[in-house]
């Protein structure tokens, strides 16, 4: 990963303040190449507007019937994924249902949730779509 | 919760039920290192580096579409014209570098490698000569392989020389790929002040101001206005502009975040997202039926023009404040076989090359793939490529021809592609002759600056 000029002019006020007193040119030249070094080498820490909150927004329609949250809840909690919001309504005989999910401390990708949650929809003849919250935010948000 | 409910239905309602998806994401990849004396070495080494970029490009491409639940319609690689690297080789030689291309395409698993191109606006190096000479041969004996020319710009004037080469090797690639309905033709495309960075196969290459390589990305999403246009009712066009430019504000928006993440898995560049409106041949996903829901009976009727320089002006607005990096075409996209509306509008007589021609002048690319039929004089041919490169030339913007001259085919008759492509019915052309004008040769001298009327 590259570091801006302006990342490191930062860092290197922010070791100034941080050393305060003690701060001699060599010394704060030593603590802002070690932090360079260590930034450098952290895989995939790229900072970018497309920053990857982690969070998944599921999306469930179709005819209303008995259990369909008990099975997507049940999946969500197999998967050891953490819901951070939800909101249900009923139209008419219309069921939908919007959650946000957190799946950065499961053990599978989206991609096995994804055909865990097919798998549901298929057995409650509903629709569920999960879709990164990133392309929300990017479309609804400025 | 951080979104409404509206928000959130309307995108699931976009990707689900209107057709939005990315239309293109295209990997550029720079061949100037790739220059060798013997031809062999010089292919083994275009395809080393084709696979060595790209080998992952569908993989990549299909994550980020699993990611957001966002299909991207097609993965492509466009590569440096390459009359400029490969200068020094013969007709023959450049074929046997557009095979190359076709098996780097083949083995990285897409449809469609662009950039067997040439820019020759102001003259021709003797390689653009020999490059030109081929296109013909390689189009017809590769599946994958896209060329452009460059033939004009407003800078330079109208290379007439190189006009008459292109409807020469337009006629050509016709006759040669008569058995699969002239198919040679809608890979081959003329163009005047053509974009380096446009993501749009078959026009695409990566250009020589371009980085070694670099990922854009083509939006797409014509179902996604024509839905909101229907839904906003009767209103007047202001209001109309402000729907059309908050709707493709959002799709985007959602094009750069798909282009980005594609290039940070590349860990190339992102370069830009062009904010085209490119139809497909699905029903609902055309240009044409905007135009109708804009309120023009057909394709063709008088108000057409204004119709789509309206929507033209209103996506390039939405999309340059929606994204930094726009680039490419921009715009909308008018070409008739891949357009259900469009195909429609021809079939009942509505539309005529001549008011096409007009459309072309405010839309973003030009004459189309649209078929003629196969015993239009060359000198038509280029007459049609003349017209719209003075459009393009005298206006400042991009134009463009990709033509058909179906080989042995009427007015009356169609051609059909199939896929994206799509059906094309024979059009008309005016039988008078340009063959004096155009045979004259030379250049038509830049435009001046001023004096703008």
């Amino acid at each position: 990963m590259r570091i801006s000029e302006e990342e490191i002019r930062k860092l290197t006020l922010e070791a100034m303040s941080e050393l305060g007193e003690r701060a001699t040119p060599e010394l704060v030249k030593k603590v802002v190449e070690k932090s360079v070094a260590k930034i450098g080498s952290a895989p995939g820490k790229i900072q970018s507007d497309t920053f990857d909150s982690g969070r998944i927004i599921l999306t469930a329609f179709g005819l209303d019937h008995a259990g369909i949250i008990a099975k997507i809840t049940q999946a969500i909690a197999d998967a050891e994924c953490d819901i951070r919001d939800m909101s249900q309504k009923i139209l008419d005989v219309f069921f939908t249902l919007i959650m946000i999910i957190d799946i950065s401390n499961s053990p599978k990708d989206l991609k096995e949730i994804q055909t865990d949650m097919n798998k549901i929809a298929e057995e409650m003849n509903i629709k569920v779509f999960m879709q990164h919250e990133d392309l929300f935010r990017f479309m609804h948000r400025i | 919760m951080p979104y409404e409910f509206e928000e959130i239905l309307e995108t699931i309602k976009m990707t689900e039920i209107e057709h939005f998806d990315i239309r293109t994401v295209t990997l550029g990849i720079s061949l100037r290192d790739c220059v060798d004396r013997n031809i062999e070495i010089t292919k083994q080494k275009i395809y080393d580096k084709i696979l060595k970029y790209g080998k992952n490009h569908v993989k990549y491409a299909k994550e980020v579409e699993d990611q957001y639940g966002l299909s991207i319609a097609n993965k492509r690689i466009a590569v440096t014209p390459i009359s400029i690297p490969f200068d020094h080789f013969k007709r023959d030689d450049f074929v046997e570098i557009a095979k190359t291309l076709d098996k780097a395409a083949e083995e990285i698993g897409i449809d469609f490698i662009a950039g067997f191109s040439a820019l020759v606006q102001k003259g021709f190096t003797n390689g653009e000569r020999e490059l030109i000479e081929s296109i013909p041969y390689a189009l017809s004996q590769t599946k994958r392989v896209c060329s452009s020319v460059n033939v004009a710009s407003t800078k330079a004037g109208i290379n007439m020389d190189a006009v008459n080469l292109m409807a020469e090797a337009i006629k050509k690639t016709a006759e040669l790929t008569k058995d699969q309905n002239s198919i040679g033709c809608a890979k081959l495309v003329v163009y005047c002040n053509v974009p380096e960075d446009n993501p749009f196969v078959a026009g695409a290459f990566h250009g020589i101001s371009e980085p070694e390589v670099v990922l854009n990305v083509g939006i797409s999403g014509p179902g996604v206005v024509l839905d909101a246009i229907k839904s906003a009712g009767k209103t007047d066009l202001q209001s109309l502009a402000e729907v059309i430019k908050r709707t493709v504000f959002k799709i985007t928006r959602a094009g750069e975040l798909v282009g980005r993440k594609v290039a940070e898995k590349h860990g190339v560049p992102f370069g830009i997202v062009d904010i085209s409106l490119a139809p497909t041949p699905a029903e609902g996903d055309s240009i044409a039926d905007i135009l109708i829901a804009m309120g023009v009976e057909d394709v063709g009727a008088p108000g057409t023009t204004a119709a789509l320089a309206m929507l033209n002006d209103s996506v390039k607005k939405a999309g340059l404040m929606a994204s930094s990096s726009v680039g490419g075409m921009s715009g909308a996209f008018i070409p008739v076989s891949e357009d259900q509306g469009m195909i429609r509008a021809v079939q009942k007589g509505h539309l005529t090359i001549e008011k096409l021609e007009a459309m072309t002048a405010v839309c973003s690319v030009g004459l189309d793939m649209i078929a003629v039929p196969g015993d239009t004089p060359t000198s038509t041919i280029a007459g049609i490529i003349a017209d719209e490169c003075a459009i393009g030339m005298i206006n400042n913007k991009t134009t463009a021809v990709r033509i058909i001259p179906a080989y042995g085919k009427k007015v009356g008759d169609t051609v059909d592609y199939g896929g994206l492509l799509g059906l094309a019915p024979i059009m008309k052309v005016s039988n008078l002759s340009c063959e004096n004008f155009v045979g004259r040769g030379g250049r038509v001298p830049a435009p001046t600056g001023s004096l703008t009327n």
